[in-house]
């Protein structure tokens, strides 16, 4: 009985491995070809398209490519004059720089950095988690990621084949200065980055004259409404950064009364804790235009001292003052000025 | 026995089945071509062809060859491997339930991701090869748990105590799971979130070689032991009765099928249902032979999953959504079908 069907079941078993085999060696076959490709030269079809989105390099000297550790120890080689930029969520970095990045961050359903609208009008989205084809479409010649995150599991090395790819690093992307800095070297635009770091100093000094002597060294405080939810910025990040840092105001006691190891750049806040709110002065960046009316026309909110006394300023989600890079902060502080200064 | 009653018959379903196995492998090829055509970066048919036989710019080599291509043959390699693997758990244990994410193995294998990554940043340098070793460590490890809870001394290993015992321990995992996830930073919840739903990684060929050895191991093993297979569909005591170590055998089966699943989940994060489906449309087009029924089972999940993950990258351009959800919802509506059918 058992001889007889296990040659039956012999020859099946062949029949299915021989399936296997079709299948799995099917598979194998085109993995030779990957390595070549990664190193040539950029493709044709991209020059087509490159001349109108990257502004005339102003610098005149020949700048040669050069070899560059990054922020995760890639040796990331920069080509001489890179046309093609992409710098997803770094947009600030390279408007300021006068590069016209070939794409611009975004998320789902439109959302882009709404300040940067103006340089970027002509300049089409790309998803923020930078999917593989979408950058390849792009076709860009030089890459910069800003943070190690976005390109772990791997995502590095195939980004890696489409372009030269330099990780920022969210160590430097934590100061802008610091990430404008990194970023010229690489794009050989040293000078730009200086002058527009010198001309952001010259501004945030008058800036500070100006509001100490109209409004005086008080406090004021910075919240982001979003999803009917309450965040109070601190003084290391983004308009925080601007005001406390560079302008010299004051912290809220809200902020100051979290400790400083558990504070976060966007400290949430319940409604109940706001009314304790005693700034002089209330930034208000209102992301929930429509939805949140019932919440700004409560009692607790209204009952907040400096609410009452009429000294908030609305800020619409389009603003910059969530973010942090010379155009951003160079904006925040014309808004902080025509608040403050009567 | 069998033989007497049925010579002819056999033959006739014995080149029926080869029919039905050339038909899946052509739709798995079909399958194959059209995905290659999909993505966001819009390749005719014709550009395919010159990209693959040579001749195509940097950029579609680029597209073609490293980024569909090796996407593509992991989709095959693991829905082969989760649906060998289903089919054999649901063998063992005599229950059309089992599979790797109802006994409880990829909460195992996430567990162990998160462990992981809540004390190595996810983007420490070597990260995508330890991820693996770790899934697969926590695969292995659960399976261990589950069987050493449901065998006794007297009466071996109960299937149904597994299958109890492993949704329990499932259920236990999941919970220690969610409380650890809610710790991790936005950052490193996002790509765990991601990875527990099955994402395809961007696709490697390092993973396909990470893989490869299991697949082509532990399947040829499988279909050689497609007779033990058939004989502990028939329980235990006619198994033992026919002169089987039962409990050696299911041993040895239990781990080739954790080693085979384990494997998949690591590259592939936990993706359900096909271990759970491809043996179900397997035995009603093949029958319960697992000499047939095997091969068969591999060549669904590799169809099911080629074809989820060309619907998971076109569906939503240019966002992609996770492969496993797209198994899930294909997975739950034939399964309401199937449900449906049975009450009638």
């Amino acid at each position: 009985m058992f001889l007889s069907e296990t040659k039956k079941s012999m020859k099946l078993a062949l029949a299915g491995l021989l399936a296997m085999t079709m299948l799995l060696s099917a598979c194998g076959n085109n993995n030779g070809g990957n390595a070549a490709n990664s190193s040539a030269a950029p493709a044709a079809t991209a020059e087509g398209a490159a001349e109108a989105t990257t502004a005339p390099s102003e610098t005149a000297a020949p700048a040669a490519e050069k070899t560059v550790k990054d922020a995760m120890g890639h040796e990331v080689t920069v080509p001489a004059n890179p046309q093609r930029v992409l710098g997803s969520y770094l947009e600030d970095y390279l408007v300021t720089l006068g590069v016209t990045p070939v794409a611009q961050w975004s998320i789902a359903n439109g959302g882009v950095q709404d300040y940067l609208s103006d340089p970027l009008k002509d300049v089409p989205e790309i998803s923020f988690d930078l999917p593989l084809e979408a950058v390849t479409s792009f076709a860009p010649d030089f890459h910069i990621v800003q943070s190690e995150g976005s390109v772990q599991n791997g995502l590095y090395d195939q980004l890696n084949k489409i372009a030269p790819t330099y990780v920022l690093g969210d160590e430097i992307s934590k100061d802008w200065r610091k990430a404008l800095l990194t970023i010229a070297d690489l794009l050989n635009k040293t000078p730009e980055a200086e002058k527009a770091i010198a001309d952001y100093e010259q501004k945030a000094a008058d800036a500070k004259e100006k509001i100490t002597a109209s409004f005086g060294e008080k406090s004021v405080a910075i919240l982001w409404l979003v999803q009917k939810n309450f965040f109070i910025v601190d003084e290391t990040r983004a308009s925080g950064a601007v005001l406390y840092g560079d302008i010299g105001l004051q912290l809220p006691n809200l902020v100051t009364d979290i400790p400083a190891e558990s504070r976060a750049t966007w400290n949430p806040i319940t409604l109940e804790k706001l009314a304790e709110l005693t700034a002089d002065h209330i930034f208000l960046v209102n992301s929930d235009q429509t939805d949140a009316s019932d919440i700004l026309n409560g009692p607790i909110w209204q009952g907040i001292p400096s609410v009452k006394a009429g000294k908030v300023t609305e800020l619409s989600a389009t603003s910059s003052w969530l973010y942090s890079g010379a155009y951003a902060n160079t904006k925040t502080i014309d808004d902080a000025v025509s608040a403050l200064v009567k | 026995m069998s033989r007497m009653i049925a010579p002819a018959s056999a033959k006739v379903s014995h080149s029926r089945h080869l029919t039905i196995l050339m038909l899946l492998g052509i739709l798995i090829i079909v399958m194959f071509i059209v995905s290659m055509n999909t993505g966001l970066m819009r390749l005719t048919p014709l550009e395919v062809v010159h990209t693959l036989l040579g001749d195509g710019t940097r950029q579609q080599k680029l597209i073609l060859f490293d980024f569909r291509l090796p996407r593509i043959v992991i989709s095959m390699l693991v829905g082969a491997g989760f649906a060998v693997s289903g089919c054999i758990l649901q063998s063992l244990s005599r229950n059309a339930l089992a599979e790797p994410s109802t006994l409880g193995i990829n909460a195992g294998a996430g567990f162990a991701v998160i462990i992981f990554i809540s004390f190595v940043p996810a983007t420490a340098a070597g990260h995508i090869f330890v991820l693996p070793l770790m899934a697969l460590i926590g695969a292995m490890l659960t399976a261990a748990l589950i069987y050493f809870l449901s065998y006794r001394r007297e009466d071996g290993l109960s299937p149904t105590r597994m299958i109890l015992i492993g949704i329990a321990v499932g259920a236990g995992i999941y919970a220690i799971q969610m409380i650890l996830t809610l710790r991790l930073d936005p950052q490193n919840f996002q790509f765990v979130s991601i990875w527990l739903a099955g994402k395809i990684w961007g696709g490697d060929w390092r993973f396909v070689l990470a893989l490869l050895p299991w697949i082509a191991v532990i399947l040829p093993f499988a279909l050689y032991k497609s007779r033990v297979l058939n004989l502990l569909n028939l329980g235990d005591q006619t198994s033992a009765g026919l002169g089987m170590p039962v409990e050696k055998e299911r041993l040895v089966l239990l781990a080739a099928a954790v080693a085979l699943s384990g494997a998949c989940i690591s590259v592939s994060g936990g993706i359900g249902f096909v271990g759970l489906i491809a043996p179900h449309l397997a035995r009603r087009l093949v029958g319960p032979k697992h000499q047939v029924l095997l091969p068969a089972c591999a060549l669904i999940g590799s169809l099911l999953l080629i074809t989820a993950d060309t619907i998971a990258r076109w569906i939503l351009q240019p966002a992609e959504i996770p492969t496993g959800i797209v198994v899930a919802l294909i997975g739950a509506p034939y399964f309401l079908y199937l449900l449906a059918k049975s009450k009638a």
